[in-house]
């Protein structure tokens, strides 16, 4: 009943993955691709409630593959499974509507944790992407040139106070003491903040490309 | 006050500024005060060449002065005027006499009591035109009588029809008799007024219209300067016939020539005014060519005998097409340089003024004037515009040399500028490609090597393989960041370190109390100190989870003006001692040590059994 997406281009990693997605969601059909083009494809055909990116693949970036199922399924979880931390990597995924992030290194245990948590609705959220979302709404601020038909997306303050908190170190548990606040509240802003930084970033590219000349009106 | 400040030669100028003023009245004066002299103001009068007064052709009375337009209309040749008069009346003892003639045109000779006592030049054709010369004539005291002089004069003059300008006209003024000195300074202010004075401004004006045409010549682009140089060189020639007296052409070649001289002047002043403005046109300019042309064919059409008639028709018209330019040049000053337009206005309708003034009296709307003014006045009035025009000129000089400075200023401002820019550019082109570069090698690392370290991790066989694999991985990616790094915010390195250990040392239960500065710091850590002290605190956390078996563990950091301090302190069992009293090895001590020495920091390590441990980093930053 549950469609899975599998992208990893390795393929002793993409079994070694497909057996503890498999561990984690029994019922789970698990389709997998190796490449962005047939992921794609998959994406065209069949309805998925998660999908597993890598994001350096052969034939192009698995960011391709979460802006495509962000668009096409809005409904379906998109995470990033990678061998890169840095946020110059995860951030344009983030961007393009990935749900979070898990390091493809670390211990089976801890994935299959995190894959839960993530599953059932508690992303995760490092200080330095933290500070690229603080930094990217603070430049969406201060541009004052915005179309009238662009949504502008702003933080509450709630939301704000949470990705400052994130940003100076602390974890979610801790901000969730600091703030009086339940684990699941706590999530759910940084659920919000995922899904305004997809908006707004779309936004913004849907600006650039209109500024670039290159948007056409279907 | 600017007054006294004058220097001593200033009061020297105004006085003899002042002589020359009173001079000049003086001269006026001398005219208008009561002399004893004689007005001769009737004569008998008799057509004829013959070298005597024509004793048997009976005289007709006329009264002077006399226009033969008036009394003998188209008469063309010579006329004997007979006065007399007495030497008694008009002096008193020796006084040496004069006979004082204020306009005679064209020439005259004079007889006193029969003998030939004075001759203005050649009386036949070519006759010397002496038409605005004023004549003094010492009468011989030896020819002279007490009662009862007889004085014969005889004039050589032209029909108005067949002159240009009334001014040319032959007749006769009253005569003066009187005392030398007294009339002799009479002749001197009119001769002065009307012929020294128009020479000596035609001269200025022929020097300024060299200088303009000069001018011109170097200056392509100004074109009005040329136009008005041959403008004030054209009147300037045309004035050379005051000093021409005697020209070798008959009255009708020289009136004509004269007459067709008009033509270019107006062409001239036409164009100074419309390439002034840039308003030249080609419909205008060929329609003066053909004007220049049809002037003398008119002229030669109608014949010598109407020459005055179609002189001034053809003035008319000129003068007309020169108000409409004129009033065009003003109406366009008056849009564009408003700033010209005054000077200008008064300029150009004085001179209107005075053109308009000539005319009357060609019409006869206004009596011949005493002294030609128009004739001195009207080259002043060019030789003021050319003086305006040198002066636009010199403006637009300096305007120019400004703005070559300021521009030079701009250009080795602009030239700075890109070169500023330009060594910015290769700075910044140095650091992108060193930035590519970097960012090539990290990623070829993280596809070659980190798949294959990844594969390892997740397919060996062997716990501890898998966990070395994943050190090496963790490793390769710091080394990376250590590569590709660019200096962090001291702060967000604290708050990346915090959020990492909380949450492993969450993850293995065991309690974490991190403090850090409470305010906000603001210094940068390169990206190597970043990693190396990334790799120091993640080991000695590892230590924690993995050997002290702690419940509880303490990290402060401190920051200073050049280091910062990190100290990591748990309550487990501490570090058991080897043999040789060295902590053990395999908890990664001397890497640790080795890792700080190679940021010029130290790392001290306090443990005993029991005691628990702990760590103290220093790094300078």
């Amino acid at each position: 009943m549950n469609n899975i997406l599998l992208l990893e281009d390795l393929p002793e990693i993409r079994s070694w993955l497909k057996v503890l997605v498999k561990g984690v969601f029994p019922d789970s059909q698990i389709h997998e691709a190796a490449r962005v083009h047939d992921a794609l494809g998959l994406v065209g055909a069949v309805k998925f409630n998660l999908a597993l990116c890598d994001l350096g693949l052969p034939d192009g970036s698995g960011v391709d593959v979460v802006a495509a199922l962000r668009e096409q399924q809005p409904e379906c979880q998109s995470v990033v499974v990678t061998i890169h931390d840095d946020d110059d990597h995860l951030f344009p995924a983030l961007q393009a509507g990935a749900f979070g992030y898990l390091l493809k290194e670390q211990a089976r245990e801890l994935i299959a944790e995190q894959l839960k948590r993530m599953s059932a609705g508690e992303p995760p959220l490092s200080p330095s992407i933290a500070r690229r979302v603080i930094s990217h709404f603070a430049s969406q601020t201060q541009r004052q040139e915005r179309p009238q038909n662009m949504p502008h997306v702003a933080l509450t303050e709630r939301e704000n106070e949470v990705l400052l908190r994130v940003a100076k170190g602390y974890t979610l548990p801790e901000i969730g003491v600091q703030l009086n606040l339940s684990r699941h509240t706590i999530a759910d802003y940084v659920k919000q903040i995922y899904r305004k930084l997809n908006v707004s970033s779309r936004a913004e590219a849907a600006l650039e490309a209109q500024r670039l000349g290159l948007f056409r009106r279907a | 006050m600017p007054d006294h400040a004058l220097s001593p030669a200033r009061p020297g100028l105004w006085r003899r500024a002042l002589a020359l003023l009173a001079l000049v009245a003086a001269a006026g004066w001398a005219q208008a005060a009561p002399a004893p002299t004689q007005a001769i103001t009737s004569a008998l009068a008799s057509p004829s060449s013959a070298e005597q007064f024509p004793v048997d052709a009976p005289g007709t009375a006329v009264s002077l002065p006399d226009d033969w337009d008036d009394s003998r209309p188209r008469y063309e040749g010579r006329v004997w005027y007979r006065a007399r008069f007495d030497a008694a009346d008009a002096a008193d003892g020796n006084e040496l006499l004069a006979l004082y003639v204020e306009r005679v045109c064209s020439n005259l000779e004079v007889r006193l009591n029969g003998h030939r006592i004075f001759s203005g030049g050649r009386m036949t054709e070519p006759v010397t035109r002496n038409c605005l010369y004023p004549q003094l004539v010492t009468l011989p005291a030896g020819l002279l009588r007490e009662h009862g002089n007889v004085l014969d004069l005889q004039v050589a003059g032209h029909a108005l029809q067949r002159v240009s300008s009334r001014q040319r006209a032959a007749g006769l003024s009253a005569l003066k008799i009187g005392p030398q000195s007294v009339l002799a300074a009479e002749h001197a202010w009119r001769l002065f007024w009307n012929v020294t004075s128009v020479q000596i401004v035609s001269l200025a004006l022929g020097v300024l219209g060299c200088v303009m045409v000069a001018l011109s010549w170097i200056q392509r682009r100004e074109a009005y300067l040329g136009y008005f140089g041959w403008l004030a060189l054209a009147w300037a020639g045309m004035s050379l016939r005051l000093w021409l007296r005697d020209m070798p052409w008959n009255n009708a070649v020289v009136e004509f020539m004269f007459c067709t001289g008009f033509a270019p002047v107006v062409a001239l002043a036409v164009q100074y005014l419309l390439s002034y403005l840039d308003l030249r046109s080609r419909w205008i300019e060929t329609a003066l060519a053909v004007q220049w042309v049809l002037v003398p064919i008119t002229l030669l059409l109608a014949g010598p005998g109407r020459l005055f008639t179609m002189a001034s028709l053809w003035y008319m018209l000129l003068v007309t097409e020169l108000f409409a330019v004129v009033g065009l040049h003003l109406y366009v000053t008056w849009r564009r340089k408003r700033h010209e337009f005054w000077p200008m206005a008064v300029l150009l309708a004085s001179a209107a003024v005075m053109v308009l003034a000539e005319l009357a009296v060609q019409h006869e709307l206004i009596a011949l004037p005493p002294v030609q003014w128009l004739h001195f006045a009207l080259p002043l009035l060019f030789i003021a515009i050319g003086a305006r025009l040198l002066q636009v000129f010199a403006r637009s000089l300096q305007a120019a040399a400004a703005g070559r400075t300021t521009l030079e200023v701009r250009v080795k401002e602009i030239t700075a500028e890109i070169e500023q820019n330009f060594a910015q550019l290769a700075e910044m082109r140095v650091e992108q490609v060193t930035e590519k570069e970097r960012k090539r090698i990290a990623a070829d690392l993280h596809d070659d090597l980190g798949a294959k370290l990844l594969t390892i991790v997740h397919t060996s066989e062997s716990e501890r393989i898998s966990t070395l694999a994943r050190e090496a991985l963790e490793e390769m990616r710091l080394s990376v960041r250590g590569l590709t790094g660019k200096p962090m915010r001291l702060a967000d390195a604290l708050a990346d370190w915090r959020a990492e250990t909380v949450s492993r040392l969450g993850q293995a239960n065991i309690e974490a109390d991190w403090r850090g500065p409470a305010e906000e710091v603001d210094q940068l850590l390169p990206a190597r100190g970043f990693v190396q002290t990334t790799r120091i605190l993640r080991e000695a956390v590892s230590n924690i989870i993995k050997h002290s078996g702690a419940s509880h563990c303490k990290v402060r950091c401190s920051i200073g003006e050049h280091e910062f301090g990190l100290i990591v302190q748990d309550n487990g069992k501490g570090i058991p001692m080897e043999l040789d009293g060295k902590l053990d090895r395999g908890h990664g001590m001397s890497s640790m040590k080795h890792r700080a020495k190679q940021m010029q920091g130290q790392c001290l390590v306090e443990s005993g059994p029991g005691y628990g441990t702990v760590i103290r980093l220093t790094l300078p930053l």
